[in-house]
């Protein structure tokens, strides 16, 4: 029996727990615990962070709410914050707008990282500093991203505007705020994209692109009709994640814009904020999350779904 | 490679390459120049900054930075981000690398429900948690504490440890473990002294993408601090407030310091960063 055992293994055995093995019964019991002790940590400290705080936004979202009065102490009112919220014109246009945001950035996210992608992955000398340097921008906090764009948007200062010769107010226009703010994710999640995809191309299969190449197939061609299908599980990934992280943007929009101006980028997040923390109106905000939670569920389910009719066609 | 390889002459190869590199290097100078203009910018006087057109040679000065790192709220901010990160990092693995390796090695009942939920917690959005979280810890009176800020990076930093973690744990070759437990060690023991050495470089992985999440997070931070425990991403949003008289010298020069632990970090884990970016896919 003994003959399979590693020196390694056995080294650090001896070595460690010393010439006493617990064989007793009480060491075997506590052996058939471990399981039960390796998750329990990870299932409270979830309870505690993620189940708990979820159940009692819930119970908030149907108490009415005074600063004045303790927590829990609002009487229950049944849908009517829910009601507020979707008789609010500012919801509901949070709701377009959040939907808006989340289409452009993850479009143009998903196009640009692409083609950052593919072209990382032509074998040429020196490729290895572009694929290290084009990451650069999706390692920088978010916080410091956003401020960095501000002052290059500046309406006086800003070299943007120095350069195009005109003074635009980018980020005081509801025309042009929607772009500035999706500017600075597209720039953080453009690599972070093209990270994923180029890591789905250097894994396929040499062979289908090679029988295209002798079958007479253009580049063109092959990409459409080879690469791009090979590629559909990777691209699904990236749809997905960058749609839930998206789907919550934050930061670049209060740094920008704080959902200004006129509601332009007024997203769910930043709205769930406003009301929470700075109207503190915990009630509605418990609301408001409660039905961002399910809007965000509702796209996992989705995109679940669909990965797996995929996979199983 | 296969996809864009050009066959064809010589010179035809030739071209091909040098548009190939032409608009690498556009895209890079595009995707480089707001790195480069708020490094420049830091470097910069105060009648400097203003100058038009831009300067784009000058004598550079390191008056901003002098500046920032005598001011005591940096030096308060910047203790805070490390307690903060380097808290909630080793709190996700204590409590998450014995869980993965559960995950990873034993069936057991309500695994598929446990694992679920972790996934959505990275996946739903902090400021639905935030809400509820703020009111409960405000009930327990840890709002404005550091602890309170730990424990709610713990909805993202746990997740990921574990998802990366048993990865790693999966890699791992069974037969270590078996033969130890044949030579009567306990599973606990096997995983002490046998399981974790292995699998340091995933450990090593694992906190370097949960610092980097941490360090880099504000909403979390945003809500749950206050002047004496916020944390640098903070300080930076309410340095940037007003929109006149801000001191782009010494905001830039924050900035720069604030990002550039995580550039060092994430290039020491880049090996992993796809493992780690891609966490909480959903594998088919």
């Amino acid at each position: 029996m003994g003959g399979t055992t590693s020196t390694a293994g056995r080294a650090a055995i001896t070595a460690s727990a010393g010439p006493h093995v617990n064989t007793s019964a009480a060491g075997r019991w506590l052996d058939r615990q471990f399981v039960r002790f390796a998750v329990a940590p990870t299932t409270l400290m979830m309870l505690g962070v993620f189940g708990v705080p979820l159940l009692l936004s819930g119970m908030l979202s149907f108490q009415g709410w005074e600063a004045t009065r303790g927590l829990f102490a609002g009487e229950f009112v049944g849908f009517d914050n829910y009601q507020d919220l979707l008789t609010d014109p500012n919801f509901l246009t949070s709701i377009r707008m959040t939907v808006i945001y989340t289409a452009l950035t993850v479009a143009a996210e998903l196009a640009l990282g692409l083609a950052i992608a593919l072209l990382l992955n032509i074998d040429l000398p020196y490729i290895v500093v572009f694929r290290t340097v084009l990451i650069i921008p999706m390692m920088i906090t978010p916080v410091v991203a956003s401020f960095c764009w501000k002052l290059l948007l500046d309406p006086d200062h800003g070299v943007i505007n120095y350069w195009i010769g005109e003074h635009i107010v980018w980020l005081g226009n509801p025309s042009t705020a929607l772009f500035a703010v999706a500017v600075v994710a597209v720039w953080q999640a453009a690599p972070y994209v093209s990270i994923l995809l180029l890591a789905g191309l250097r894994s396929l299969p040499h062979e289908p692109v090679e029988a295209a190449k002798i079958d007479g197939a253009s580049v063109l061609q092959t990409f459409w009709h080879i690469t791009l299908p090979l590629l559909r599980p990777y691209f699904l990934v990236a749809l997905l994640l960058r749609t839930i992280f998206e789907f919550r943007a934050f930061d670049n929009i209060y740094v920008l814009t704080g959902g200004g101006p006129a509601n332009a980028t007024m997203t769910l997040s930043q709205f769930t904020y406003l009301t929470s923390f700075v109207k503190f109106d915990m009630s509605l905000g418990s609301a408001a999350s409660w039905l961002m939670l399910l809007m965000s569920m509702l796209l996992c389910l989705f995109f679940m779904t669909t990965v797996r009719r995929r996979d199983a066609n | 490679m296969a996809a864009l390889n050009y066959v064809g002459s010589r010179r035809g190869k030739l071209a091909y390459a040098g548009c190939v590199y032409a608009a690498l290097i556009l895209l890079t100078v595009v995707f480089l120049f707001p790195l480069y203009w708020i490094v420049s910018l830091s470097l910069k006087t105060r009648m400097q900054v203003f100058s038009k057109p831009p300067l784009f040679l000058w004598w550079p000065t390191f008056e901003n930075y002098a500046a920032v790192s005598h001011s005591a709220d940096f030096g308060q901010a910047f203790i805070n981000s490390l307690v903060v990160s380097g808290g909630a990092v080793s709190l996700s693995l204590l409590v998450g690398v014995p869980a993965a390796y559960a995950f990873a090695r034993f069936p057991f009942l309500g695994r598929n429900f446990l694992f679920f939920s972790l996934l959505a917690m990275r996946m739903l959005p902090p400021i639905a948690v935030l809400v509820p979280m703020y009111v409960l810890f405000s009930k327990l009176g840890l709002t404005t504490t550091r602890i309170s800020v730990i424990l709610a990076y713990t909805t993202f930093s746990l997740p990921l440890v574990v998802w990366i973690m048993r990865g790693f744990f999966e890699d791992l070759p069974r037969e270590l473990e078996e033969s130890a437990w044949v030579d009567g060690a306990s599973r606990y023991q096997t995983f002490y002294y046998v399981v974790l050495p292995l699998i340091r470089p995933g450990l090593v992985a694992a906190s370097i993408l949960c610092l980097q999440l941490a360090w880099n997070d504000f909403l979390f931070s945003a809500v749950l601090t206050n002047n004496a425990t916020r944390t640098l991403p903070v300080l930076m949003v309410v340095f940037s407030g007003g929109d006149s008289g801000v001191d782009w010298g010494s905001m830039t020069a924050s900035g720069v310091l604030v990002i550039l632990p995580v550039i060092i970090f994430s290039f020491l884990a880049q090996r992993h960063l796809v493992s780690g970016l891609s966490s909480g896919a959903v594998k088919g």
